[in-house]
């Protein structure tokens, strides 16, 4: 056939018709359409899972592990779901004394940060320069040696003084490894990093002469009336607060407890109060006075404590016939509920209803620490508060106050200290904490980069930080990071890659929690002594190593009495040495409680100078605290400034916490920065709140890009209009700005704590800081 | 894990939930317990809400009032698990799915999704009014090392399938097949609760059988303060809600909220 | 014609007809070839990367493109509508525009199933909606009917094709053609039966979601009444257009190619059948109000969010609807060319409107009284991939053109 230009055509046309009638014939093509499905499901490469081909994550035998959480100061019991040895769940432990079977989000997530790519897969040594993030693997031994080069010089050299650690705690048999190696090895300066409990450790101590801190039986309360505490977004354990809300809001409506949040902000617990009384910021101490006033005024006080178990509570005379003026007329002179109105900005009105409501109430109970108790706060606004306990007698009592108790565990050895020891644990601390200045202080966490940076940057020549992240969490970033900078060697014991971590020039990676034994004692807050063991859930992912080990390791290889400091095998003999014949109950239930526990009666429970609660120090004296004026020996209201110029920085900046938004030593895990809201963060800009009238009198509106400014420093932000934030204050929360971690993390907003710096307590030193002044741009 | 074997005399439930909104705290527990026993994939940027996925979903509502007077309630939001009636005698999202994909299950009153078998048309998202359903944008990953936390009794579901709540659905897989095993034809109120029930430290969630007067859904869900998300639509949905404040009844309750006077918030 | 300035492809041509010259001819097809790469570049990205290249999402689940399918179907309803006056009503004149009706009715369908294969997540697992049918939802209807009428679309292609003048010589398909006439009138009944189902159906995909109010219409026989609103509207625009595709021809072509006789019988029947949609659409409108306010959705909530205002209500009913409309009874405006084609255009953009509203504004409206609302408007994606059928179309309508005898009344219009 001659191919010419028709035949073509028509064969063209011919085959392609046959060819496509054909195929469809055939069932070549079903088998395709079902062989894509096939591959659409189960081959798709995208979502390998490690290793496993398809959609099915790995099966295994399925098994239960008790634990204990350390992700927060809450010390929850946690229950993990493992299949064969991989732990794939997190939930809290039923019948644990603090939680009971609930669990938090940050616990929830838990898993996402053993897991996740941020952990510290072996010892690092820092190459490039330091905050560059470039390290370098080395070994165990390696890693070693060079802090016992480093440190051995030191204390060779004399200046085991400057040597620092920095823990988020003071509290259980690793932190104070830790101490006792800062004792054997010759320098005062153990720093446990900033929280309420520094504050109210002192107030308890001043007004009832006790030690320790505070602990609230938060269950049996039926009036609380918390001062700014976020008792909702995370104070001291929020499982357990979360747990007692749902107390009080169980039952008949007119037997449930009363909440009454005082706050500049409606917060999730202001939300969760029954009424929410925003109050000028840092205006506290003023209204728990003007309540005074009135509890005192109308005798609503319980008259039996007062009478027999205070102490200047009325004006009083000493030996020499010199009257001292008592609380009563400070408060009844002072705080009128006029005069607090006018400083507060509440009515009048509702502070005679509240005061009588609050003292009328069966077991009414005064709750204080700001936000989730991240900052330290006040001396006279938390005495102020506890006052009000006192007023109603609720100090020992079911539903009151009581010092938080503690387990008792085996006291190890005393250090046998040698010559470097005791002349270089008996210099003065760096950060000022004990000395003359600030004699009733033990941590000042917020001064030591004050400190080297007014004058003296040697002061610290080598830093270990352990279970803390002080680079992220202490306020005035921008003095922390100048500090760390001036610090010739620091190293970083965290599991994962935190801001410490990232500037540090060696990290020894812990065990994660789950993978490590450790004691955990009485929770923040609780009234009851209860003692938790973390055990390993699952065998160390990375190559990691028990801190208290390594420690030990150290100071075994500086030799000497640092080495003889140190008479255990390992950690773990240590840690059973301690808890000896508690041991065996810690290790077959993981923990062991004191539910009959019961606070001293009142007759014995006062271990002030004069026997009882005071509400006149007389403690101020004999410790030597200069106290200029009579007043100041009262719980009274001194307002505590926040910086800057009202004339540059006309707006008020004050730190919001969110539950959903860890904001201290643990980064926020993916799933919980999965929770925020849609007006918190969007994609790399965090939101402020702001008033509406604020932001009319700025040109903002939602979602407006802005400029927030302070003497510390200023950052660009997003703006969402909240109705429930104080015309004047503006909201920033806290947790996000971390420039470590990895980009699930990184990045995003900005740290709080760079944009709000120190005010000190003129008593004890530490930072007294609600809050700082500020400025909003748009941009 | 598998289904047991249907028997004719297959016992049925009729499982939901009565959310306590007075003691909600907003905290999340709950959403990030759903996450984490339903392997829910995150991203590096989570923050367009339009997009996440979430089962579990706590919604923060207000009063709509200005300073100081503004209030605000939480109001947590699974799948409502709707069961429809009246005219409306099929779920909304199942009576729609072309594919069959999703289904509304006699024996348990849940709402299945079968991922395997959607093909991701989306038309069940248009038709649920609580928007619980969820879209894959994205293809899932995990970054190294992290799915090995991943729960193999739930699987991995792959980008363009929608996807929602379960009630857990293979806890009651799990339930069911320890009963049978037991010989047992009843679950226990207490052998079957869902994750973030489980999880939620207020106890504000309840979990068990609606038609059962020995759970204690049963008693909860009568509570005059009881009420249930767009009741009027007729989804009737099988969480219940109870919240003692006026305003966030009405808001749950009432489209939009601004029929009438009645109506308090704005 | 003389054959040495014929153009090369002339032996393809229709008997008696002049087309232009075919580096023309391949020129026009290579411009429209720009944008059909755009929309297969988004094509590309949407099955490989996801659909996060779009602006969909959660509560965006139907966006433009499923707007734009419910709205091409509608305009190719003037395929069955006018196969079913030229075939079963009788209509002798409309053959002389039936055969481009179904080319246009062609590339409709393919462009909707095609919109549909780019929509959906899993595209490899599009036939589940075959294989795991559910009866009971409306887009199970639609699928079934859009495939069996896109079949049968197809069958009514075939002897256009058949017609061309080289196969025609071919014996067996001369003879295949010829048969395939004789049945087109059974063909065209079949179709009508499917397309009035389908039709339907699509009005019914936002009528049955009883969560949302904004859509929801209480039934009538089995189905919402928006179904038969969708099949009278559809029949009432898909006319004009054909109409508006057939000027647009005739423009490019530079010619004539279809009757004003022709033209002005279905403008007719379109005005009527607009009138009548409107009255029931406006009976809708008020029965609506009342079921919506039953279940506490007051009217106003509907138009509290802009872009969704009020004018959305009046440009829909009034401009885009009761204008053309009156511009379409009346015989002086459809006998003017501007008037005509004024008024085809602007019920054209009515059932655009239309369906939009009815699949985005219903995702748009929020429920829950604490729903925020957002708006959504699409990416260019969306619009690539969805216009690349109007460039496809414009090809296949070219070849269709140049190759195969498609207006009977083109030799008669324009003699050689
Ligand atoms: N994580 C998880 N695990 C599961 C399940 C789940 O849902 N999640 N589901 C469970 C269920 S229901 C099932 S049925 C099982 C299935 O589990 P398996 O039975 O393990 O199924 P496959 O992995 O599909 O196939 C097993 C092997 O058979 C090989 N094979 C294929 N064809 C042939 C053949 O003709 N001859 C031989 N000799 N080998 C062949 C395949 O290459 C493959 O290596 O998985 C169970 N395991
Ligand atoms: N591509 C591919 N296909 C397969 C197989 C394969 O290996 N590859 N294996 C085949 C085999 S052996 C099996 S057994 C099947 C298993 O296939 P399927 O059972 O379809 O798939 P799964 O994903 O294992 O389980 C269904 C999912 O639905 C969820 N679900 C949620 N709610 C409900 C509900 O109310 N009811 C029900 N029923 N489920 C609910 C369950 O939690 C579970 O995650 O798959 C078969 N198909
Ligand atoms: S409250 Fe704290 S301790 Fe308890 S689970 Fe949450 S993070 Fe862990
Ligand atoms: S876990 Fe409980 S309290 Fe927390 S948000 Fe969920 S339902 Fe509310
Ligand atoms: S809430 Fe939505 S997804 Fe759940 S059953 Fe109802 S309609 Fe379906
Ligand atoms: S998206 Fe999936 S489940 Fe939803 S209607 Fe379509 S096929 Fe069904
Ligand atoms: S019931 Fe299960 S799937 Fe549903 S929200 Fe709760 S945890 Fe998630
Ligand atoms: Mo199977």
């Amino acid at each position: 056939m001659k191919l010419d230009r028709r035949t073509f055509i028509e064969l063209i046309v011919g085959f392609s018709a046959g060819a496509g009638g054909g195929f469809m014939a055939t069932p070549v093509n079903w088998k395709l359409m079902d062989d894509m499905t096939i591959w659409s499901q189960e081959l798709w490469p995208r979502y390998q899972l490690g290793g496993l081909k398809g959609s099915l994550p790995q099966q295994g035998k399925v098994t239960h592990a008790d634990s204990v959480c350390n992700l927060c100061p809450g010390g929850c019991g946690i229950t993990v779901r493992k299949v064969g040895d991989r732990a794939t769940k997190i939930e809290g432990r039923e019948g644990y004394p603090v939680n009971d079977g609930g669990i938090c989000p940050l616990g929830a997530a838990g898993l996402q940060l053993l897991y996740g790519p941020w952990r510290i897969p072996s010892p690092l040594k820092r190459i490039g320069k330091r905050g560059s993030g470039n390290f370098e693997k080395i070994s165990w031994d390696e890693a070693i040696n060079e802090v016992v080069q480093k440190l051995g010089n030191l204390r060779q050299k004399g200046q085991s003084h400057t040597v620092a650690c920095i823990l988020g705690s003071d509290e259980g048999t690793v932190p104070r490894l830790f101490d006792r190696f800062l004792t054997a090895y010759g320098s005062p300066n153990f720093i446990r990093t900033a929280s309420a409990e520094d504050t109210y450790e002192l107030a308890l101590g001043l007004m009832q002469g006790t030690t320790g801190s505070v602990g609230y039986d938060l269950e049996r309360a039926n009036f609380i009336l918390s001062f700014g505490s976020g008792l909702i977004e995370g104070w001291g354990s929020p499982v357990r607060v979360i747990q007692a809300h749902s107390t009080w809001r169980s039952g008949d409506l007119k037997d449930r407890a009363t909440v009454v949040q005082i706050e500049p902000r409606l917060s999730n617990t202001a939300a969760k109060a029954d009424n929410w009384h925003p109050i000028n910021p840092g205006t506290e101490a003023a209204l728990a006075l003007g309540l005074a006033h009135v509890i005192i005024k109308e005798s609503l006080y319980n008259a039996d404590f007062i009478g027999k178990h205070t102490f200047g509570f009325e004006d009083w005379s000493d030996s020499s016939g010199k009257t001292y003026m008592g609380f009563k007329r400070l408060v009844r002179t002072e705080y009128t509920p006029e005069a607090v109105a006018k400083i507060t900005g509440l009515p009048a009105k509702k502070i005679l209803t509240l005061a009588r409501a609050f003292a009328k109430a069966k077991r009414p109970l005064a709750v204080w620490g700001r936000g989730k108790g991240t900052v330290s706060g006040s001396l006279y606004e938390c005495m102020t508060v506890h006052a009000l306990n006192a007023l109603t007698g609720n100090i020992n009592k079911p539903g009151g106050v009581s010092a938080r108790p503690q387990v008792a565990t085996r006291s190890w050895p005393e250090v046998e200290r040698d010559a470097t020891a005791l002349s270089g644990s008996r210099r003065p601390r760096i950060d000022g904490a004990g000395s003359n200045r600030y004699p009733l202080t033990r941590y000042l966490p917020d001064r030591w980069s004050q400190v080297m940076n007014g004058g003296k940057a040697g002061a610290i020549q080598a830093l270990l930080v352990h279970g803390a992240d002080p680079y992220f969490t202490t306020l005035d970033s921008a003095a922390v990071a100048k500090a760390f900078d001036a610090i010739p060697f620091v190293v970083s014991f965290s599991t994962c890659l935190d801001e410490t971590a990232y500037h540090a020039d060696l990290i020894l990676p812990n065990h994660h929690y789950l993978e490590r034994w450790e004691d955990l004692p009485t929770p923040v807050g609780l009234q009851k002594p209860i003692l938790g063991m973390l055990r390993p859930v699952v065998s160390p992912q990375f190559d990691t190593r028990h801190a208290g080990d390594v420690l030990m390791t150290i100071a075994k290889s500086m030799g000497g009495s640092v080495a003889s400091a140190f008479p255990w095998d390992d950690y773990e003999t240590l840690l059973k040495e301690t808890m000896g014949d508690k041991w065996g109950s810690l290790e077959a239930a993981g923990y062991i409680v004191n539910e009959g526990y019961k606070p001293s009666a009142w007759s014995k429970a006062f271990g002030t100078p004069s026997g009882k609660f005071e509400f006149y120090i007389t403690a101020f004296d004999q410790a030597g605290v200069k106290i200029g004026k009579d007043v100041g020996y009262l719980p009274h209201y001194e307002p505590v400034q926040p910086e800057g110029n009202p004339a540059t920085y006309p707006l008020i900046l004050i730190p919001t916490e969110l539950m959903r938004l860890a904001d201290g030593a643990v980064g926020n895990p993916p799933f919980c920065t999965k929770t925020l809201e849609e007006t918190e963060l969007k994609k790399n800009d965090l939101f402020v709140e702001v008033n509406p009238k604020t932001a009319a009198d700025y040109g903002l509106s939602e979602g407006h890009h802005a400029m927030l400014e302070t003497a510390k420093g200023k950052a660009k932000v997003l703006v969402h209009l909240f109705e429930g934030i104080m015309p004047g204050v503006i909201g920033i929360p806290k947790g996000l700005g971390h420039a470590a971690y990895d980009d699930y993390l990184a990045g995003k907003g900005v740290n709080a704590n760079s944009l709000i710096g120190v005010v000190e307590d003129p008593v004890t030193g530490l930072s007294a800081a609600w809050g700082v002044r500020a400025k909003l741009t748009r941009v | 894990m598998k289904e047991a074997h249907h028997k004719a005399d297959e016992k049925t439930y009729k499982f939901g939930m009565v959310i306590d909104l007075d003691k909600c705290t907003g905290c999340g527990a709950c959403m990030v317990a759903c996450m984490a026993e339903n392997n829910l994939p995150f991203r590096k940027d989570n923050s367009d809400r339009l997009r996440s996925n979430l089962w579990m979903r706590v919604y923060k509502i207000s009063n709509g009032r200005s300073f100081p007077d503004l209030d605000i309630s939480f109001i947590p939001r699974p799948c409502q698990h709707c069961e429809g009636h009246g005219h409306h005698a099929a779920t909304p999202c199942v009576s729609v799915c072309p594919a069959t994909a999703t289904d509304y299950s006699h024996e348990t009153g849940i709402v299945s999704q079968v991922y395997t078998r959607c093909f991701g048309c989306r038309y069940c998202m248009a038709a649920c009014p609580y928007h619980v359903r969820v879209f894959n944008w994205w293809d899932p990953t995990w970054p190294k090392g992290m799915s090995k936390y991943l729960n193999p009794d739930v699987s991995v579901r792959m980008r363009g399938v929608v996807e929602k709540c379960s009630f857990c659905y293979h806890r009651y897989q799990r339930a069911k097949n320890k009963a049978y095993a037991e010989e047992r034809r009843e679950l226990h109120e207490d052998e079957y609760q869902t994750a973030c029930t489980q999880a939620c430290p207020a106890g504000a969630i309840t979990f068990g059988d609606l038609k059962n007067p020995e759970h204690k859904v049963y008693k909860l869900k009568k509570s005059p303060y009881a009420f249930r998300l767009l009741e009027k639509l007729g989804t009737n949905p099988k969480i219940y809600y109870v919240s003692t404040r006026d305003w966030v009844r009405k808001a749950g309750d009432v489209y939009l909220g601004k029929e009438g006077k009645d109506v308090t918030h704005a | 014609m003389d054959s040495a300035s014929a153009p090369f492809d002339s032996a393809l041509f229709p008997e008696g007809v002049k087309r232009c010259k075919f580096k023309w001819f391949l020129f026009w097809v290579a411009v429209l070839h720009g944008p059909i790469m755009v929309g297969v570049i988004g094509t590309l990205m949407c099955w490989g990367l996801a659909l996060n290249v779009t602006y969909l999402n959660n509560n965006y689940p139907f966006g433009l493109w499923i707007a734009a399918d419910l709205g091409i179907i509608a305009l190719g309803g003037g395929a069955f509508f006018t196969g079913f006056l030229r075939y079963v009503v009788n209509i002798e004149e409309l053959k002389n525009i039936v055969n481009y009706a179904v080319v246009i009715g062609v590339i409709c369908y393919a462009a909707a199933q095609g919109i549909l294969g780019i929509d959906i997540g899993q595209p490899l697992r599009g036939w589940f909606i075959f294989w795991h049918a559910n009866v009971h939802s409306m887009l199970t209807e639609v699928a079934f009917c859009i495939t069996c009428y896109f079949m049968v679309l197809c069958i009514e292609y075939l002897p256009l094709i058949l017609e061309n003048r080289q196969i025609n010589k071919l014996g067996f398909f001369h003879g295949l053609a010829h048969h395939l006439h004789g049945a087109m009138p059974t063909i065209a009944a079949v179709g009508v039966f499917l397309s009035f189902f389908h039709q339907g159906s699509l009005g019914g995909v936002p009528g049955v979601l009883y969560g949302r109010p904004f859509a929801f219409r209480e039934g009538f026989l089995v189905w919402p009444w928006t179904f038969f609103l969708a099949i009278l509207s559809a029949i009432a625009c898909g006319p004009c257009f054909t109409i508006l595709v057939t000027w647009f021809t005739e423009k490019c072509a530079g010619k004539q190619l279809v009757k004003k006789n022709v033209i002005d019988i279905l403008a007719k029947i379109s005005g009527r059948l607009l009138v009548l949609y409107l009255i029931l659409k406006i009976l809708d409108t008020i029965v609506w109000v009342g079921l919506a306010k039953g279940v506490g959705a007051p009217f106003s909530s509907f138009y509290a969010n802009q872009p969704y205002g009020y004018w959305v209500l009046i440009t829909e009913i009034g401009i885009l609807g009761i204008i053309p409309a009156m511009l379409l009874l009346s015989e002086r405006v459809r006998r003017n060319e501007a008037g005509l084609i004024i008024a085809c255009l602007l019920n054209c953009a009515g059932i655009f409107m239309n369906r939009w509203i009815i699949v985005v504004q219903t995702c748009a409206q929020p429920v829950m009284s604490f729903d925020k609302f957002v708006s959504y408007h699409p990416n260019w994606v969306e619009y690539a991939t969805t216009l690349v059928f109007v460039w496809v179309g414009a090809v296949v309508i070219m070849l269709s053109y140049r190759y195969l005898p498609i207006f009977p009344q083109e030799k008669e219009l324009n003699p050689l």
